[in-house]
């Protein structure tokens, strides 16, 4: 029973370590900080400038919004590109033909582009705040960096159903990165929420990452715990089904492949 | 001569322009992105407390930047995906110029990107009631032109760059946004300070669009768009020239050492 439990464990690790590897294996430290930071740097510029031209005079909410959104970005792609890459580089034949347990060779594909958003974020957000000179003397910063965690888990949720439906889809990239883009109207990056048509709102509550950035914002400007609980566990209660989703998504998926034996040529 | 030009036209820009058809990501760049930019422009407009966005900077500029977006993508994935596909020895090989090939792949591509402008423009008229009376609509079309041959050259000036690299991928992050932030597509380029204004100004797209939103906004004034004009044209020039030069290098480079496989 216990080595049972170790040996899962371990796999566990070793394939988050193996994916993650696998993901940036063939980045110089240069392309890999672009990847990281180039997109979503030059689309916060180019929303703070609309901002200021309409008339918005504090870019700050923008700033941050942005900011909370990069961990986001990178869980969310990283992993479903750590899911769909299987498939592209022939490897997924052999994943799904080996006998190892189906649960911690999925959702080890998570563990380290959690880890790679949230420090990313924890880098970006004080460098920011810097710049826009924020005064940072109320600020919860635990608990602002719990909600910056808890936003790069949760949205790997969203990352695994992606990556599944990239396996059977070959234009998997082109839904990840259209709800990518997406993401800028609809978790309340650039402005609240409360501002979108009342259809968007429902789409904007539905999805992991809402209340999370949400409550980051409120850490920011020294929320307690109380104030930001039940956020934080809707935001718990939201990943978790879009997690159970995609692992049920990509078990499906796996039982579809072996009664056809024709997953490589879809 | 001629007949024998025309017919390699034709026949890349038919396949230029079914890849184009045929890839999904057309769909995100050239009508997603955009929507999405524009989208948020008019809800950051109403925020401010707006009642109308400004159609010019948020739907066209949308478009411009769907436009944009698409030949970036293509003049960096082309070349990186005949690299991945083996293709481009076989292009560098073959007796046509690797240079013509690009420039006709790009002209194929700027003109796929018109699809974005236009269903921007649609969007503007039919949705938002936007109006040309008023517009200098013959100023506005050479604009344009111009904003086209200025991407045009700029694409062309891409393509021949990333031969010598792979990393393509990666001067999309550096080029796509940058250029859209720095061109003022979304708003206009005073917003910006004042030493990014001056960065814009080596960017033939910025003065091309300058021109183009006087015009629409009915500026008749020659004193005015002329100099943006023979800017936009004359910096369009410059990177036709340097993707020339480039094209030269990039082609003696590649076949004295052989290795452009392992660049």
């Amino acid at each position: 029973m216990n080595s049972a439990v170790l040996r899962n464990i371990r796999l566990y690790f070793m394939q988050a370590w193996f994916s993650y590897r696998a993901l940036y294996a063939w980045n110089t430290p240069f392309t890999y900080f672009v990847s990281k930071f180039g997109f979503s740097f030059f689309a916060m510029l180019l929303f703070v400038f609309m901002g200021k031209y309409v008339g918005l005079g504090n870019p700050v909410y923008i700033v941050i919004g942005n900011i909370l959104l990069i961990p986001s970005m990178n869980s969310m792609s990283g992993v479903s590109l750590a899911v769909a890459d299987e498939k592209r580089f022939g490897a997924l034949s052999y994943l799904i033909g080996s006998p190892a347990g189906r649960a911690p060779v999925f959702l080890g594909r998570a563990l380290f582009p959690v880890l790679d958003g949230f420090i990313t974020a924890a880098v970006a957000l004080p460098v920011a705040l810097l710049i826009f000179q924020l005064d940072l003397s109320k600020t919860n910063l635990w608990l602002l960096l719990g909600c910056v965690l808890l936003i790069s888990f949760t949205t790997s949720g969203v990352g695994f159903i992606l990556g599944s439906i990239s396996l059977v889809n070959r234009d998997g990239w082109m839904i990840t990165s259209s709800i990518a883009v997406g993401l800028y109207i609809l978790v309340g990056v650039n402005f609240p929420v409360a501002v979108l048509p009342p259809f968007l709102r429902v789409i904007s509550y539905g999805l992991p990452m809402t209340r999370g950035i949400l409550a980051a914002r409120m850490a920011l400007a020294g929320a307690s715990w109380a104030a930001v609980s039940q956020l934080v566990f809707g935001e718990i209660i939201v990943g978790l089904i879009y997690a159970a989703a995609g692992y049920a998504l990509f078990r499906l998926i796996e039982r579809r492949c072996l009664i056809s034996g024709a997953l490589d040529n879809l | 001569m001629i007949g024998r030009f025309f017919r390699l036209v034709v026949r890349q820009m038919n396949v230029q322009l079914q890849i184009r058809i045929f890839n999904q990501y057309t769909i995100l760049l050239f009508f997603l992105q955009p929507l999405v930019f524009s989208t948020v422009g008019m809800i950051l407009a109403r925020a401010a407390g707006n009642q109308t966005p400004d159609l010019v900077y948020t739907v066209i500029g949308g478009g411009i930047m769907g436009m944009w977006s698409g030949l970036v993508f293509t003049s960096t994935y082309d070349i990186a995906r005949d690299r991945r596909d083996g293709m481009l020895e076989l292009i560098v090989g073959s007796p046509t110029p690797l240079a013509r090939v690009e420039a006709i792949r790009t002209f194929a591509n700027v003109l796929a990107g018109l699809v974005s402008l236009a269903a921007a423009f649609l969007a503007a008229v039919l949705i938002f009631k936007y109006s040309l009376a008023g517009a200098n609509i013959p100023a506005a079309l050479l604009s344009l032109l111009l904003i086209l041959f200025g991407m045009w050259c700029i694409g062309i000036f891409l393509a021949n760059f990333l031969v010598w690299s792979r990393l393509g991928g990666t001067m999309v992050e550096f080029v796509e946004l940058p250029v859209a932030v720095l061109c003022g597509f979304m708003y206009p380029l005073r917003v910006l300070p004042v030493w990014m204004q001056a960065i814009s100004a080596v960017l033939p797209i910025s003065w091309a669009l300058q021109a183009l939103d006087e015009s629409l906004s009915g500026g008749r004034d020659l004193a005015l768009l002329g100099p943006q004009w023979g800017l936009a044209f004359g910096i369009s020039l410059v990177f036709w020239a340097l993707s020339l030069w480039l094209d030269g290098k990039v082609h003696d480079r590649v076949r004295i050492t052989g290795e452009l496989n392992s660049i």
